[in-house]
């Protein structure tokens, strides 16, 4: 082969090269098509939830149930818990029955009107999360009529509608007959709701389709097409989205997220989630310990540069409420704002007879979470307060988190559905799965509100165990986590952060693509 | 020959049974998957009633014994994540990893052999340092690196790729490089070594002295022997391509086998993760049995021995 041959062979493949990457780029650049909106999601799409009965414990199934159900009640824009399917819901006075009056002419997917039978059978038939509880507590439910229905209760329940109509899938109506034809698994297979999309096709690690349900109740929906598009990895999601093959990317954080803001056209969208971190103390109960001092305890808290660790972390959207419980919940209480007083906090600690500070053990962390553990080490070092960083995988941490095993500084979080009650009594009152110790007052006012009925005395009551949860120093709060999610160009209203506490975008019929109402 | 046949499939199954064992155990010891499937401050009945769904509850050796008795029927369970069978979810992972090994495979062979052939037979010179640089950086650039590097390019840069997903070929070309480079890499270095080994033999020589021209006993004498160590590696490492390109499907979230593997392993999966490592275990198991009889049906001094 001679050297000008050779040569002729590059330039030729060469130039049969950039022919066929133009060709290919001219495919590979086609973005959505006009009336479509691809999400890219950050976790694997499980079949079961698409079916409300299953809905465990967390908050990711209802990224879907907004798309393919509908519930009696649920969170929507400004109000937590707005009827839905129920156009009303009357508790008796002896608050030991719940009347529904369900709406009329609402239609499944499937062409068949939802009535009090589906209603019925889809309590029932929930074993998710809670069901247990909600079950054992259920007496009966009468059907009126097609459209009225009561729910009895065996004894009176002041949180049934908080686990009926939020923390649970118990209250995200199936159809009836169409269940029992297809069975549980083909109901996985081609789930039927009465949302405002409708299923189209599912491949399991790749992608969900939907379309829009014209029928739906409350508006058409107006975007035509969704796509979940399962894509794992962060920077790949980012990638995606600066690409234009995706209109939204779910969580994107730290570095990424700046990067996003620094690529023209994208936005950043936080949704405040009613996941609040905090640091624990689980030795405050042992009089050995430096953690008894309750001036160390608020030393720890005057110690944390909130603001910053925000900043750096979550772009500043993170919300600094200085509690535990979640701010969307009901019941919630607003402790003063978090002050970061390194001086206060030696001096809180002087007085605590640590004048030179102290070495004050391990600080255990989720380790997926270890960056804000990072952040938070410097700042108590600061002041006198030496830990070393002890991150765990996850499931090991809440493992040992809850059989009680950890010492000196815990950094906890729970993202769980419920109300103030709820959350105190896992992580605060007496024999909860995450309290290493109790206080008596806090006990007698949680035994109290529990068969408290009147709802403004039990706001007092849940007010005041919140006041004194943060009087004792029980915890140091830091923030309640902003999930960050990217946003491309083509969207208009993108739905983030409509409903409270919903780290999610939705509801989905009042998303839009630029150009629509 | 049937004696010899009889005491590999013994040692066959031998094998697949430590492996199950090890495996059963081996994902027990990382903790309990309860604690992934909720958040935390779920209610311990809760907890409770999600171990008990899934058999958790039982004693070990019930589990294993559950475990045991179900693969012999052909049924690995149910996925705890996806609460569909794990054999259901395993076969429509399988196409497309199939799909992206065979393209990664052939990459690799296409690369790795004869850059390992002009390695050898320009030793010590430029080629020879050039396919040396080529086969450390396949083997030591991280492939997560390397796939977020392309992307970068092709799909943020230029636009020409599709960053992530699966359903052409547009979609397969740059996982397929990133897996395939890795393997190309291996390739190279043992055609390379094998080369030389085989370009130094008496029959080599013999070739070279009765004046066949070099092409002919490169290409025909020196390579078929050159080879055999070549493709019984790239046999083993198909399985490998097919079973654990964890990471490669991770970051392009191309939907296979690699990526059920991470899934599995990041909510405590087990019966996913117990599926995929038996079932890519025992195609290894397999393959090396058919290597094993072919080699013995082949050399009678193999079967002799043994």
């Amino acid at each position: 082969m001679t050297p000008r041959s050779s040569s002729t062979t590059r330039r030729s493949v060469l130039a049969l090269s950039a022919a066929a990457m133009t060709g290919l780029a001219a495919r590979a650049a086609g973005a959505a098509p006009q009336d479509e909106l691809r999400i890219a999601s950050h976790v694997s799409l499980a079949p079961t939830w698409f079916d409300p009965a299953e809905t465990p414990g967390i908050i990711t199934p209802f990224m879907l149930l907004y798309a393919m159900h509908d519930a009696v009640m649920k969170g929507m824009p400004g109000n937590p818990m707005a009827p839905c399917l129920a156009e009303r819901c009357t508790m008796a006075p002896d608050d030991l029955s719940y009347a529904f009056a369900l709406r009329k002419g609402v239609r499944f997917h499937n062409g068949e009107e939802m009535t009090a039978e589906d209603v019925k059978f889809s309590l029932e038939r929930y074993r998710g999360a809670a069901s247990k509880s909600l079950k054992e507590r259920v007496a009966r439910v009468d059907i009126h009529d097609p459209h009225r229905l009561t729910i009895h209760l065996h004894n009176p329940w002041p949180d049934f509608l908080t686990y009926y109509a939020g923390a649970t899938g118990a209250g995200w109506i199936v159809p009836k007959k169409y269940v029992e034809k297809v069975g549980e698994d083909g109901f996985k297979k081609a789930p039927v709701g009465a949302g405002p999309y409708r299923f189209v096709s599912f491949t399991p690690g790749v992608e969900l389709v939907l379309e829009a349900f014209e029928g739906y109740w409350r508006k058409k929906p107006a975007i035509r097409r969704l796509i979940f598009k399962v894509i794992p990895d962060e920077a790949t999601r980012l990638a995606a989205l600066q690409g234009k093959e995706v209109d939204i990317a779910y969580s994107i954080r730290g570095e990424l997220a700046s990067e996003l803001l620094r690529t023209p056209g994208l936005s950043l969208n936080p949704a405040v989630s009613s996941a609040p971190f905090w640091l624990y103390f689980p030795e405050q109960w042992d009089s050995q310990s430096p953690w008894h001092d309750r001036r160390v305890r608020q030393a720890t808290s005057l110690a944390l540069d909130r603001d910053t660790i925000n900043q750096a972390l979550t772009m500043g959207h993170s919300r600094l409420t200085g509690s535990v419980f979640p701010e969307n919940f009901e019941f919630y209480w607003q402790p003063p704002k978090p002050a970061y007083d390194p001086d206060g906090a030696r001096k809180l600690l002087a007085e605590a007879g640590h004048q030179r500070g102290f070495d004050a053990g391990e600080y255990y962390c989720d380790a997926s979470y270890a960056n804000i553990g990072e952040v938070v080490l410097n700042n108590l070092r600061e002041v006198g307060i030496r830990v070393k960083l002890r991150p765990l995988e996850r499931a090991a941490f809440f493992k040992a988190y809850a059989e009680k095993k950890l010492k000196n500084i815990v950094q906890g979080a729970s993202g769980a559905m419920g109300n103030c009650a709820t959350r105190a009594e896992a992580f605060v009152a007496k024999g909860g799965v995450y309290a290493y110790g109790s206080y008596p007052e806090i006990d007698a006012l949680f035994a109290e509100q529990a068969v408290q009925t009147d709802r403004a005395k039990r706001t007092a009551i849940l007010h005041r165990l919140q006041q004194l949860v943060q009087e004792k120093a029980i915890y140091a709060p830091i923030w309640q986590l902003a999930f960050l999610s990217g946003v491309g160009p083509r969207v208009g209203q993108s739905g983030f952060g409509l409903i409270d506490g919903f780290a999610y975008t939705a509801p989905y019929e009042d998303l839009t693509l630029k150009g629509q109402g | 020959m049937k004696q010899f046949i009889v005491r590999r499939v013994g040692y066959s199954l031998l094998s697949l049974f430590l492996l199950s064992v090890t495996i059963f155990l081996f994902v027990r010891v990382t903790g309990d998957p309860t604690t992934l499937l909720v958040e935390p401050g779920a209610s311990p009945e809760d907890i409770e009633n999600m171990r008990h769904q899934f058999g958790l509850d039982q004693p070990l050796w019930v589990q294993y014994w559950l475990f045991a008795t179900s693969f012999v029927t052909g049924d690995l369970g149910q996925s705890f994540y996806y609460r569909t069978p794990v054999l259901e979810l395993y076969f429509q992972r399988l196409p497309n990893s199939l799909q992206l090994a065979a393209v990664a495979m052939v990459l690799s062979l296409l690369i790795g052999i004869p850059s390992g052939i002009l390695a050898a037979v320009r030793v010590g010179g430029f080629w020879d340092s050039a396919g040396k640089t080529f086969s450390l950086l396949g083997l030591s650039l991280p492939q997560f690196w390397v796939g977020l590097v392309l992307i970068l390019f092709f799909s943020v840069y230029l636009g020409w790729l599709p960053s992530s997903g699966s359903g052409g070929i547009l979609h397969l070309l740059m996982p397929a490089f990133t897996l395939g480079w890795y393997f190309a890499a291996a390739h190279m270095r043992l055609t390379r070594s094998s080369m030389l080994e085989v370009l130094d033999s008496e029959y080599v020589k013999l070739a070279r002295l009765k004046g066949l021209p070099e092409a002919l006993v490169i290409g025909k004498h020196a390579l078929k022997n050159a080879l055999i160590p070549v493709i019984t590696l790239a046999g083993i490492n198909l399985v490998v391509m097919i079973n654990v390109a964890v990471v490669v499907e991770t970051v392009f979230a191309w939907p296979g086998i690699g990526r059920l593997l991470y899934e599995g392993i990041t909510f405590r999966d087990f019966p996913v993760v117990q599926c995929v490592v038996v079932l890519g275990g025992s195609m290894i198991i397999v393959v090396n049995l058919l290597v094993d009889i072919l080699y013995a049906y082949i050399d009678p001094r193999i079967r002799l021995e043994s």
